[in-house]
């Protein structure tokens, strides 16, 4: 049952390699979310070399994300307009990222940049998100009313130039922020193989403060053409993209990705987010524990050997 | 009356072919079962044999030590080193050529074989193992990367040295049996070589020792030639021979799936 991965040149059990997808999709379909902070590790974990784990189940990304931006698409919960400035600055934080994530790789440093990031992003928006939908499942049980939300935008959105009507997300906005916002997410999507979407949605929700029913679809439109891109330019630039393996995951992944967006109805908002933060946090404190840890080698290889 | 000949081994050795010149000789000849490995998609690692007799018409003892080298690549390392509670990688160390394979298989531990200066000598055995590095320390430029350390490291050399070998033998690219060399009859012997499913493609070179009072007698030589098959090969060169339109076909493909599985869970 294994499989040999021209790429990765590794062999693999691929029936595991299926279920992963589908259990990740799944998890996708569950939350709303492109899933690769967890496929990154899991297939490190497998023993897959960590920079064709990351190049490759980006297009996993691009799998689930297509299919979720289709059906956002039919209920009209897509703001194109400012989907494709983010998009624009996701394409040229990418392109930043790839030659980021190359150059840490000749200095021996692209494993820790890769642990560093999971720890600070998933750690800070874990604990956010656990603490913000805690604090509502608790008021929920006890009967409380929700507090008001503040609606207001930070005021520096509006001193800047080059301002743009975005009428679907109710936004009239400097393009920068949305710019900004996904040129770091591509540069993320480069080093750590995510769609981003952990960071955008709150990002969206809470700095741009877009409508609520438009943040998913929007942020899986951006992240479909940032990983897209990323998927292009790892191939491109570093060869590091295993058709085969990312086949294999995806095969499970759209399956997977169906069956958890059927079920997510089921769950209330806010257990959703509490069980998605424990997740996130989980997975960033696992891979931020080799900066503390004592390794058991001291001594490692370094990847990335030019020809 | 001539006197009776004398008795009959107790063990009769087929006779070796003898041709010119090497009647009397002590020699080794050695062959093995596959000069050719293909990785392809099944491919978990291979085992191959190598066989061989060794002609020993003295009444020495002789030993057999088979080593097989895999090809040379750059090997770069890191050191892990503790800073202010982090663990974090050291610059990193380019060693210009190791074997990307390594094993020696032998009728006993190899310093019982022949002394420490023969072994360095021919190169047989990991601590023996040529790992190419300039003579001297120097920090340059390379890949556009500053400050690249290309050298020996003082002090430290030994120690990065032994972890080239040892992290290549936790992955089993690197092997040292000191009894992999079995007889199976008299002159007769086999030794098992075990390709891992991470061995490096390319061409490798096998050498048949025979040892006698530490001195090598004679040697054999054989090559070995593993490399990708069928698919596998198509699409690792298409992946490097064309790298741009295979990241598209990839994206391609992945976003077709989506589609498609939106499309048929949709009509249910």
């Amino acid at each position: 049952m294994d499989i040999y991965l021209p790429i990765a040149e590794v062999s693999v059990n691929w029936p595991l390699l299926v279920l992963l997808g589908a259990t990740v999709g799944f998890v996708s379909g569950l939350f709303g979310i492109g899933g690769g902070f967890l496929m990154a590790p899991i297939l490190i974990f497998l023993g897959i070399p960590p920079a064709v784990a990351v190049a490759s189940q980006a297009s996993h990304v691009v799998a689930s994300s297509t299919s979720g931006v289709i059906s956002y698409t039919s209920q009209k919960a897509v703001d194109y307009r400012i989907g494709g400035v983010m998009a624009f600055g996701g394409v040229v934080g990418a392109l930043l990222g790839v030659e980021l994530f190359r150059y840490l790789r000749l200095l021996g440093q692209a494993d820790m940049a890769v642990a560093v990031s999971y720890l600070l992003f998933l750690g800070v928006i874990g604990t956010l998100m656990l603490y913000e939908s805690l604090g509502q499942i608790l008021r929920r049980v006890r009967g409380e009313v929700l507090p008001h939300k503040e609606r207001r935008r930070p005021l520096w959105l509006y001193g800047l130039p080059l301002k743009m009507r975005f009428p679907r997300s109710g936004l009239y906005i400097s393009a920068i922020p949305p710019f900004a916002l996904g040129a770091f997410a591509g540069v993320l999507s480069a080093i750590m193989g995510v769609g981003g979407g952990f960071i955008l949605v709150p990002a969206m929700l809470y700095v741009l403060r877009m409508r609520a029913g438009v943040v998913v679809g929007t942020s899986l439109f951006q992240i479909i053409i940032v990983t897209a891109m990323t998927t292009i330019l790892q191939a491109g630039r570093n060869q590091t993209v295993d058709i085969v393996l990312s086949t294999l995951l995806l095969v499970g992944g759209v399956v997977g990705a169906q069956y958890g967006a059927r079920l997510s109805g089921r769950f209330r908002p806010d257990v959703l987010r509490a069980v998605l933060g424990l997740i996130v946090l989980l997975v960033g404190i696992q891979m931020g524990l080799e900066l503390f840890v004592r390794p058991s080698d001291l001594f490692a290889f370094a990847p990335g050997v030019p020809e | 009356m001539q006197a009776l000949p004398p008795p009959p081994p107790a063990i009769v050795a087929p006779a070796p072919e003898r041709s010119v010149g090497t009647v009397g000789q002590v020699r080794v000849a050695s062959a093995m079962t596959d000069a050719r490995v293909m990785i392809d998609s099944s491919f978990r690692g291979a085992s191959i044999v190598v066989y061989g007799a060794v002609f020993n018409p003295t009444e020495r003892p002789a030993d057999v030590v088979v080593v097989v080298r895999g090809p040379d690549g750059p090997v770069r390392l890191v050191k892990k080193t503790r800073n202010m509670g982090f663990w974090l990688n050291s610059r990193p160390v380019l060693f210009e050529g190791a074997p990307g394979f390594y094993m020696t298989a032998s009728t006993r531990p190899l310093s019982d074989i022949a002394d420490f200066g023969q072994l360095r000598r021919l190169g047989v055995g990991v601590d023996h193992l040529r790992i190419k590095a300039p003579q001297e320390s120097r920090a340059v430029t390379r890949y556009g990367v500053r400050d690249v350390v290309v050298s020996r490291l003082g002090e430290d050399y030994l120690d990065y040295r032994r972890a080239v070998i040892r992290l290549r033998e936790a992955a089993a690219l690197y092997n040292t049996d000191p009894d992999g060399v079995e007889f199976v009859d008299t002159g007769l012997f086999r030794a098992e070589l075990d390709l891992p499913a991470v061995a490096p493609t390319g061409q490798y070179f096998a050498e048949v020792w025979l040892f006698q009072d530490g001195e090598p007698v004679s040697v054999s030589n054989l090559t070995l030639t593993v490399e990708k098959g069928g698919l596998e090969r198509d699409i690792y060169e298409f992946a490097h021979r064309r790298p741009w339109s295979y990241g598209v076909l990839t994206v391609l493909l992945a976003a077709l799936m989506g589609w498609g599985a939106s499309r048929l869970f949709r009509r249910d």
